[in-house]
């Protein structure tokens, strides 16, 4: 049985949303894709959120996901993951064979949330890593890691961010297209050096939504769905002490998942366009090393401006990825098109993880 | 179709109010007891689902990334799920998904609830599971939502305190044969009764304890429980519902949504009839009533006759003909919200294996059902399993079982131990959009306001912006409603949402009220003031009392409070209203935090790393499995999920030995405040050990350092915190 996305909803995305409530916000987002999907509220048997508590303000996040999705009283159940976890999650509950079609729904009120360095620091281990600094020490010193053993200049790392900052001019939905250069981002004010300023995505707000279901149910329902042939997810250790930090480890479990299930055996060739997750930008780089691909030609990977364009989103971000990667498969990305039949989709819980999930997504089912 | 999913091994840890070990290794001892039990290493398993309930408790934001190695998740896929109280039955309906989708032949499902370091009490993390703007200023926490609840169930159901302290009796002794019992004791309902009033209807005694514990059972398919020759026990059925967050807006008398979950699980196991088909019954039981109201519905009996006559007849003990809780349940054995959901699977699992010991439910058993709730009186999460009739499994080490044969650590006080303290500064400004700005604005006038769902008919209150039950239909007429109601069900409080107790006579009167004049199931929580508590009834007429208009701010607390109505005679008059305009002054956003502190102790690893530390030295562990000595000081290995002792394999490490192996120059501090001065932090690594240490170098400015740089580690003065890790250039 294989599961598609048969369509798509957001909401935003900018840098502050305060005329809309999070429950107006999704209830738009939502609205957008069950008509995108071509289906009615009663036809959907249950929704996953991709959540967390601080983000949220809400020491139980799951218990504002059901109104604004029209789910009160279905099957509703909340993954603290990625907004691709839990479209690896809904794809498994469809493949139970019980559920025919599920709404995935993520959200940022990341304006709403006044100390975010603060929340994120409360991430690490209180024991041996909450330090009372910048918790972008842990990215600064990967950054560090990662330039020494992968062979990789700092320059690289900069273009990634005038390669997606530029790509994001021409996405109307990402509000932090803009030029820069090479210098204007090793200039960029230091936070944790080697990472500067303009190496970290900044924070946006908005809804996201997709609606999964059976291959069954996007050919009756959708006008344009797409194929989900293979989606895999993985953890590095949780022990940053014995964590390899050149090496997304992560990526690399969840993308060998993905392209057996797909049956890619060469992804640089097989593969039109990645999404990949560059909240910082040397992650861009990372990512793709573990993903096996070595040619990193620019158009092809974030055509439409990552994270570092378009505004990183807390659990929604992979969310934005994988309407973005849907759009361009559909051919309605406007002029940040590109030509893909085949898109991955990569998502990264940010630090202090190494929690990533890899999707491959086909505009037609194809043979394996 | 579904692959079948079998139960086939369990490990778990003693339920404790406070345990030493940190949250990973509370874990990492469930997960090294079930892979023994099901005779399997790590490697056999191909993926981890870890349930744990809010982060706001082990005090840790994204708490499932925390958890990984400690489930056995490192390098593996991993996922949490989450679904508040209700997790721990969700928890193997999640791995069953990893399973039945043909996904995965094995799955490791982990629970995992470390409580005790919220401070003051665990139960201050409940204040913000609230709406923040609506329901949160008027500090409620979990203890009133359960009383208003108990209230309303006694009422409707004709049950006594006395009838309840009965079932709180019952199970608690139930629990008395469970080895990982926390509070297992022989108690009489009138120890129950005189134990302290907290909050109306509810006792001290009538509430499960909080506790540190985790729980960890493996999933198999099919062929795999086959080959393993495991004595399998299936997962025959699985449900889960949530309701609406309006939880004002329906009768908390009886749980739909767990009906609704059960009557899934019920069509998925084939079971008609669950009075005659189901042989025992796990309801989550954090409160002892929610035994008998989860049980009303898993009897899909919204009469309640059903379980009431089973009660009476004393049919819910182990010798009845329905045994309730035969684990000893939460009230019990203990409530560490998500390893208890899975401890009741653990428990179908026991039972219908025949390796429940002394508490082996003395006939042949076909089935048994297990349920979770939680989040705001919203969600069910049920799980139906089942035997094949095979013969007990008589050897099983879980039928003699010991409190002192599990792992786990308890202690008295955290200062006990090397502990960290840390309080969040979590703030936040909320958007309250349309809607809800309508709605504040209403308070500042001195109005209740609505918003009239035309698809349903219901008028609804806090005004919202869209139908949630009617296809999302937008709502667009606003009122301003009657300010007088009716009490649906009340509390009265004793403790502040802390836990902390008011002053002496004192009280805290909360109540649901149904407002006049628009649907019966439309209310709001708010306090009840101007009346003595003994008068207070269910049913009684009340209206707001307002701030004078100078002090009201446009928040819930512009109503002081409701008071008596008597017979006098009020404005039932609603009349539409124009609402807010959208500009950025209506717009205004609410101000808001996360209010609590935690005190962490540093587990058994972290005990040893900083008793070394403050004397200047460091120990590695030597892990026997891959023969190499890790640090920091571990109490598992995360490669291979063994147990390490961190004092009996502790291996020296010379501290002046260190050389770095990358670095960092932060520029902010933890608020990203701009630092008066760089500092640097270090990744450390020393010769012939696996693993390094983190800490921050001190470097005057005539130094310099690169990568390969040997460091030596500072004795401290003072050891409180990863901040007192530092490290100084070595002479050259």
């Amino acid at each position: 049985m294989g599961v598609a996305l048969l369509g798509m909803g957001i909401c935003g995305f900018t840098p502050t949303s305060t005329g809309l409530s999070y429950r107006e916000m999704i209830a738009k987002a939502a609205k957008m894709a069950y008509r995108d999907a071509g289906v009615t509220i009663d036809q959907i048997d249950g929704a996953v959120s991709a959540e967390e508590d601080f983000p949220s303000g809400y020491s139980i996040a799951d218990e504002y996901v059901p109104d604004q999705l029209g789910m009160v009283r279905k099957p509703v159940y909340t993954i603290p993951g990625d907004f691709m976890h839990a479209v690896a999650s809904a794809a498994m509950q469809i493949e139970t064979g019980r559920f025919d079609i599920l709404v995935v729904e993520s959200y940022s009120k990341a304006s709403n949330v006044l100390t975010k360095d603060e929340m994120i620091r409360f991430a690490f281990d209180p024991v041996y890593n909450r330090f009372g600094l910048s918790p972008h020490w842990l990215a600064g010193l990967e950054l560090n890691s990662f330039l020494s053993e992968a062979g990789y200049a700092i320059e690289e790392v900069a273009e990634v961010v005038v390669k997606n900052r530029e790509a994001a001019i021409a996405n109307s939905n990402a509000p932090y297209g803009d030029k820069y250069s090479v210098d204007d981002v090793l200039d960029s004010r230091p936070v944790s050096l080697p990472l500067t300023e303009l190496m970290c995505a900044h924070y946006a707000d908005g809804a996201v939504i997709a609606v999964l279901g059976t291959d069954e149910a996007a050919r009756s329902y959708s006008e344009k769905p797409a194929f989900i042939s293979g989606i895999g997810w993985g953890s590095g250790t949780s022990i940053l002490e014995r964590r390899d930090h050149t090496f997304s480890i992560g990526t690399a479990i969840a993308a060998e998942r993905a392209y057996q299930e797909s049956g890619i055996n060469n992804p640089t060739d097989q593969i039109d366009a990645f999404f990949v997750s560059d909240s910082y930008a040397h992650r861009q780089l990372m990512h793709m090393e573990a993903l096996g691909v070595n040619d990193n030609h620019d158009s092809i990977v974030n055509p439409n401006g990552g994270a570092l364009g378009g505004g990183d989103m807390f659990e929604a971000t992979g969310g934005v990825r994988l309407f973005e990667a849907f759009s361009q498969l559909r051919g309605e990305a406007g002029r940040c098109q590109i030509d893909a039949q085949r898109a991955l989709v990569h998502a990264w819980r940010g630090i202090p993880t190494d929690s990533c999930v890899v999707a491959i997504l086909d505009i037609e089912r194809r043979a394996l | 179709m579904s692959n079948r999913v079998a139960v086939i091994g369990v490990g778990m840890t003693k339920f404790m109010r406070r345990a030493q070990e940190a949250p990973g290794e509370l874990a990492a001892q469930a997960v090294r007891m079930a892979l023994e039990d099901a005779g399997l290493d790590i490697d056999d398993i191909d993926a981890v689902t870890l349930g744990t309930a809010p982060d706001a408790f082990d005090g840790v934001h994204m708490k499932g990334e925390h958890l990984i190695a400690g489930a056995g998740g490192s390098n593996k896929p991993y996922m949490r799920h989450f679904i508040g109280g209700a997790t721990g039955v969700m928890s193997p309906i999640h791995g069953w998904m990893h399973v039945a989708s043909g996904k995965y032949n094995s799955c490791m499902v982990v629970a995992e609830e470390k409580m005790s370091p919220c401070t003051p009490h665990p139960a201050g993390a409940f204040i913000t599971i609230f709406d923040r703007v609506t329901e949160q200023p008027l500090e409620l926490t979990l203890i009133h939502i359960f009383a208003l609840e108990m209230a309303r169930f006694m009422h409707v159901y004709g049950y006594s305190e006395r009838d309840l302290a009965e079932v709180s009796a019952m199970i608690k002794r139930n629990a008395l044969h469970h080895p990982a019992s926390q509070v297992a004791v022989d108690l009489s309902a009138d120890d129950v009764l005189n134990s302290p009033l907290l909050s109306w209807p509810v006792k001290r005694l009538d509430i499960s304890p909080t506790s540190d514990a985790a729980v960890a059972i493996i999933l198999v398919n099919e062929r795999l429980a086959r080959t393993l020759k495991k004595a399998p026990v299936f997962i025959e059925g699985v449900g889960f519902r949530l309701e609406t967050a309006y939880w004002c807006t329906r009768d908390l008398c009886y749980p739909d949504y767990v009906a609704m979950a059960a009557r899934d699980a019920y069509k998925m196991a084939g079971i008609v009839d669950p009075e005659k088909d189901i042989d025992f019954f796990e309801p989550y039981d954090p409160f002892d009533y929610k035994a008998l109201h989860h049980l009303n519905a898993l009897l899909l009996d919204k009469t309640g006759r059903t379980v009431k006559n089973l009660f009476e007849s004393g049919n819910l003990s182990c010798e009845g003909s329905h045994p309730m809780c035969p684990s000893g349940g939460a009230l019990g054995v203990g409530n560490p919200i998500a390893a208890t959901g899975l401890m009741k699977i653990a428990e179908l699992y026991f039972q219908l294996s025949g390796q429940a010991g002394k508490r082996q439910i003395q006939r042949a058993l076909r089935r048994g059902v297990a349920q979770a709730w939680g989040d705001l009186m919203q969600a069910g999460t049920v799980v139906v399993m089942g035997s094949e009739g095979a013969s007990p499994v008589n050897l099983s080490h879980w039928n003699t079982m010991k409190r002192e044969d599990l792992p786990g650590t308890p202690i008295k006080s955290v200062d006990d131990v090397p502990n960290i303290s840390d309080a969040p500064d979590l703030r936040y400004a909320w958007d309250n959009g349309f809607a809800i700005s309508t709605y504040l604005d209403g308070l500042k006038k001195g109005k209740i306001r609505g918003s009239l769902d035309t698809h349903t008919n219901r008028m609804m209150v806090p005004a919202r912006p869209f139908s949630e039950i009617a296809d999302l239909a937008p709502v667009t007429n606003y009122y301003n409603l009657p300010d007088s109601g009716v009490v649906k069900t009340f509390t009265i409080s004793h403790v502040n949402w802390d836990s902390s107790p008011l002053p002496d006579g004192e009280v805290n009167i909360f109540a649901v009220i149904a407002l006049d004049g628009i649907n019966e199931d439309m209310g709001l929580v708010h306090k009840l003031g101007d009346v003595d508590p003994e008068d207070v009834k269910i049913g009684m007429r009340v209206k707001a009392v307002w701030q004078p208009e100078s002090k009201r701010t446009g928040g819930i607390l512009d109503i002081k409070y409701f008071a008596p109505l008597g017979r006098k005679k009020t404005n039932l008059g609603m009349t539409q209203i124009k609402p807010v305009e959208v500009d950025v002054l209506a717009m205004a956003q609410k101000q808001g935090k996360i209010p609590l502190s935690y005190r962490y102790t540093a587990g058994v690893g972290g005990a040893k790393f900083y008793a070394d530390l403050v004397k200047g030295k460091i120990n590695g562990t030597y892990a026997a499995e891959r023969d190499e000595v890790i640090i920091p000081p571990a109490m598992f290995d995360e490669e291979s999920l063994s147990i390490l002792d961190p004092e009996k394999d502790a291996r020296a490490v010379n501290p002046g030995s260190g050389f770095i192996r990358s670095f960092t120059v932060v520029y902010e501090d933890r608020q990203g405040h701009l630092l008066d001065k760089e500092k640097v932090v270090v990744q450390v690594e020393f010769p012939g050990v696996t693993g390094s240490i983190f800490g921050v170098l001190e470097v005057k400015d005539d130094q310099s350092f690169d990568e390969g740089s040997p460091v030596t580690l500072v004795k401290p003065e003072k050891v409180d915190g990863p901040d007192m890790v530092t490290f100084t250039l070595s002479p050259a």
